[in-house]
C-alpha cells in the first residue's frame, strides 16, 4: 500500500527538504521542479542549490570623504590598538562609546554598524586624553568630531529623533546665560529633578544635608551674591545677534 | 696549496659565501640544482626588494656577476651531490651534472640550499588554482617583475585586491606552526607597489598579526599612511566564487565581531617559506640534523646558527629557517669564515 501512495509523487515546496529552512531566504534557493540530466530524473530536492551569502563590497568613498575633512584627515593611520578607548574619559561610563571601534567602522565605510551607536556617538567630552596617548597620532579626539559630522549627514532623521534637544532645558539654559551671563547650578539641578519627577528627593536627606553644609560654610551666600559679569549688556546683545543670525541661516536652508 | 670548499646552493647565501672565499684565494666549487644562479629571488623575478625598494638586480645581479667572474669559483649548473663521504677530517663528494660524475675532496662544506615557497594549493580552503584570480605573493612578484599585472581571469586591471596573510604558516592544519617572517613585509611592500602603479585599485590586508619586524615596520606605516592601504583583522577561512566574476573572502572581523563575505576582484595569498624537499635530502646525504619545522638544524641556534651538528659542515641562509636576504647574505659570510677556519686548522 505504501507503493500506491508513492505513485503520485507529491510536488514539494521549494527547498522543503532543507533542514532549518527558515534560516534561508527564498531567493537564495535554486531548485528546478522538473529536471532530467542524462536521462536521470533529478527533479526537486535532488538539484537543490543554496547560493552563498555575499556582503556588499567595502565602500571606500566614505573613508575618502572623512579623510578630506580637517578633523578626519588622519583616519588612514589608525591600526586599531585601542589605546584611545583605553584612555577615554567617557568609555567607562558609556561602554558602548568606543572611539577605536568607531574609527574602524569609518575606515571600512560600515554605516550599518555606525548607525547602531547614534545615541552614544556624541558623548566625547573633548578631553584629548586619547590624542595624547595614540601611538600613531591619529588624533582620535578630532576623529570623534568627524564622526559627529558624518552621523549628522547620513542619519539626519535618527539624529533628530534620538537626540532631540529638550526644549524646556534649553530655555532654562538660554534664559540663565542671556539673563545672568552664567549658569545657576542650583537652579539647573532643581529644574532637572523636577522634570524627571524626582521632586520628593529635593526635600530628602541628601539635599537637606547639602543645603545645610553650604549654608554653614558660606558657599550658599556667596552664590547668591554672585552678580552679573561686568558690562554684561554688551555681551548679551552680541550673543543674541549671533543666535538670530544662526536662526536665519537655518531657516534659509530649510 | 689552496683550500677546497664546497658550496651547495647558489642563492643569495651561497653566492656571498662563494665570492668571499674566492676573494681570499680559496678554491670554491658551487653546486647549483637549477640552470641559473640567484636562488628564489631570481627564479621568481623579484623586482624590487624590501626594505628600501632597491632593484633586486642591485643585489642578486651583483652577486651573480661576482660569482661568475670570480677566478677561483667553479660553478656546476643543473647539478647535484650524488654521493658524500667523510675522509678523515675532509669530505669526498661526487657531483652529478650533464657532464657526468666527478668526485672531489673538500676541506669543508657550506650548505645553502634555501627554501621553497609553500604551495597554497595544498590548503584547499583558499581555492588557489581553482580560481584564476587567486594568486600568491611569489606569483605577484613575478607578474610585477614582468610588468604584467592584470586579473588572470580577464586581463583587466582589478579595482580591489585583498592580501591574506599567514597562508601555510602558523597553522597546525597544514603542519607549519612557525611564522615565515618575510610574508608580512613582502605583502605590505607589494601593497605599496600596487597602490603606486594602480591608484584606482583599493588594497586590503586581512591579518591576524602584522609582523613587519625591526625597521621593516616603516613599510607597514607607509602602506597605511601614504597609500591608504586598509588592514582588516581576521583570517580568511574560505574563498568562494562571487557575483560578477569576483572571488569572495569569508572571514570574521574580530574587531567588530561577526562574519563577513566580501567580494574582491583579486586575492593575493601571502604564502610562507618551507624547508622544501632539499632540507631532508641534505640531512640524509650529509648526515646533518633536521629540525621539527622541516629546516636544517644549527648546532646552537643562538651561539652558532651557521654551524651544523657535524664538524666541517656549515649552514647559511633560509635552509635553517625563514629569513630576509640581508640575513642570508650575512650568514653566507659567517659560514664562509667558519668553513675557512675549519679548512685551515685541518690542513
Ligand atoms: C615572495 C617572497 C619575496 C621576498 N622578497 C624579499 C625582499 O624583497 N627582500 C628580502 O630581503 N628578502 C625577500 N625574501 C626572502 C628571500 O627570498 C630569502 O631570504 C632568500 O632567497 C634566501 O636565500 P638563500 O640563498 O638562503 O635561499 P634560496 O634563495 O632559496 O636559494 C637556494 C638555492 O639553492 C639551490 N638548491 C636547493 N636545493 C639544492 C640541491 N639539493 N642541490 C643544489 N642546489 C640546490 C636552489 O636552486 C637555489 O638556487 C622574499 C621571500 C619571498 C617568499
Ligand atoms: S586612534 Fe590611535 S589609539 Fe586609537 S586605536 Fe587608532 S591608533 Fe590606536
Ligand atoms: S577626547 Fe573624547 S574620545 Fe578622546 S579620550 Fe576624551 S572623551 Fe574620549
Ligand atoms: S610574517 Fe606575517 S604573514 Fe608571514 S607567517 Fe609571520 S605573521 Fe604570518
Amino acid at each position: 500500500m505504501a507503493l500506491e501512495k508513492q505513485e503520485h509523487r507529491p510536488v514539494a515546496e521549494k527547498g522543503e527538504h532543507i533542514i532549518a529552512r527558515h534560516l534561508i531566504e527564498d531567493d537564495s534557493i535554486k531548485e528546478e521542479k522538473n529536471l532530467v540530466i542524462d536521462g536521470v530524473d533529478v527533479s526537486g530536492r535532488w538539484n537543490t542549490f543554496i547560493l552563498s551569502r555575499v556582503d556588499a563590497e567595502y565602500d571606500r568613498s566614505f573613508f575618502r570623504e572623512i579623510k578630506d575633512t580637517v578633523v578626519g584627515s588622519r583616519i588612514n593611520r589608525c591600526w586599531q590598538c585601542g589605546m584611545c578607548t583605553a584612555s577615554c574619559t567617557v568609555t567607562p561610563l558609556y561602554r558602548r562609546f568606543n572611539p577605536r571601534a568607531f574609527i574602524y567602522m569609518m575606515q571600512l565605510g560600515n554605516l550599518k554598524e555606525l548607525k547602531k551607536y547614534i545615541d552614544v556617538a556624541w558623548r566625547c567630552v573633548g578631553c584629548y586624553k586619547c590624542s595624547q596617548r595614540c601611538p600613531k597620532q591619529v588624533n582620535p579626539a578630532e576623529m570623534m568630531e568627524a564622526l559627529g559630522l558624518v552621523i549628522k549627514k547620513y542619519f539626519p532623521e535618527e539624529v533628530e529623533s534620538k537626540l532631540k534637544v529638550d526644549e524646556d532645558v534649553k530655555k532654562i539654559y538660554d534664559d540663565m546665560i542671556l539673563g545672568d551671563g552664567r549658569l545657576d547650578l542650583a537652579k539647573l539641578h532643581t529644574s532637572a529633578m523636577r522634570k524627571t519627577g524626582r521632586t520628593k528627593e529635593l526635600l530628602g536627606k541628601i539635599e537637606r544635608d547639602t543645603i545645610f553644609k553650604m549654608a554653614k560654610d558660606g558657599r550658599a551666600f556667596s552664590i547668591l551674591r554672585l552678580g552679573k559679569p561686568r558690562n554684561w549688556g554688551k555681551s548679551k546683545e552680541a550673543i543674541e545677534n549671533y543666535l538670530k543670525n544662526i536662526k536665519s541661516i537655518e531657516n534659509s536652508e530649510n | 696549496m689552496a683550500e677546497n670548499i664546497l658550496v651547495i646552493g647558489g642563492g643569495p647565501a651561497g653566492l656571498n659565501a662563494a665570492t668571499m672565499l674566492s676573494e681570499i684565494g680559496v678554491k670554491v666549487t658551487l653546486v647549483e640544482r637549477d640552470s641559473f644562479l640567484g636562488g628564489n629571488p631570481k627564479k621568481f623575478k623579484y623586482k624590487f626588494l624590501f626594505p628600501d625598494m632597491q632593484p633586486a638586480d642591485n643585489v642578486i645581479g651583483e652577486l651573480i656577476k661576482k660569482t661568475e667572474t670570480g677566478s677561483n669559483i667553479k660553478v656546476y649548473y643543473s647539478s647535484e651531490i650524488s654521493d658524500f663521504k667523510e675522509k678523515g677530517k675532509k669530505f669526498d663528494a661526487t657531483i652529478k651534472s650533464a657532464n657526468g660524475n666527478e668526485t672531489k675532496t673538500f676541506d669543508s662544506v657550506i650548505v645553502s640550499t634555501g627554501f621553497e615557497h609553500f604551495d597554497p594549493a595544498r590548503d584547499a580552503k583558499y581555492s588557489y588554482q581553482l580560481f584564476d584570480d587567486v594568486i600568491d605573493i611569489k606569483d605577484l612578484e613575478r607578474m610585477m617583475g614582468e610588468n604584467n599585472f592584470v586579473r588572470p581571469s580577464n586581463g583587466q586591471p582589478p579595482k580591489n585586491v585583498a592580501f591574506i596573510l599567514c597562508v601555510g604558516s602558523r597553522d597546525r592544519h597544514v603542519g607549519n606552526q612557525y611564522c615565515s617572517r618575510v610574508c608580512c613585509t613582502v605583502s605590505v611592500k607589494q601593497a605599496i607597489e600596487l597602490r603606486e602603479h594602480f591608484p584606482d585599485c583599493e588594497v586590503y590586508i586581512f591579518y591576524m598579526d602584522i609582523r613587519t619586524y625591526g625597521f621593516f615596520e616603516d613599510l607597514y606605516w607607509q602602506a597605511m599612511e601614504e597609500h591608504d592601504v586598509q588592514i582588516v583583522k581576521g583570517r580568511i577561512a574560505e574563498i568562494t566564487s562571487g557575483p560578477d566574476n569576483t572571488v569572495v573572502c569569508k572571514g570574521e572581523d574580530t574587531l567588530l565581531r561577526g562574519p563577513f563575505e566580501i567580494p574582491f576582484d583579486m586575492v593575493v595569498l601571502a604564502s610562507g617559506m618551507e624547508g622544501g624537499p632539499q632540507s631532508p635530502e641534505m640531512s640524509k646525504k650529509l648526515g646533518i640534523e633536521l629540525d621539527e619545522h622541516g629546516f636544517l638544524k644549527p648546532e646552537n641556534v643562538t651561539l652558532s646558527p651557521f654551524k651544523s651538528n657535524r664538524p666541517g659542515i656549515f649552514l647559511a641562509g633560509a635552509c635553517t629557517g625563514p629569513k630576509a636576504i640581508s640575513d642570508s647574505i650575512t650568514e653566507g659570510a659567517a659560514a664562509a669564515m667558519n668553513a675557512y677556519t675549519y679548512a685551515v686548522k685541518n690542513r
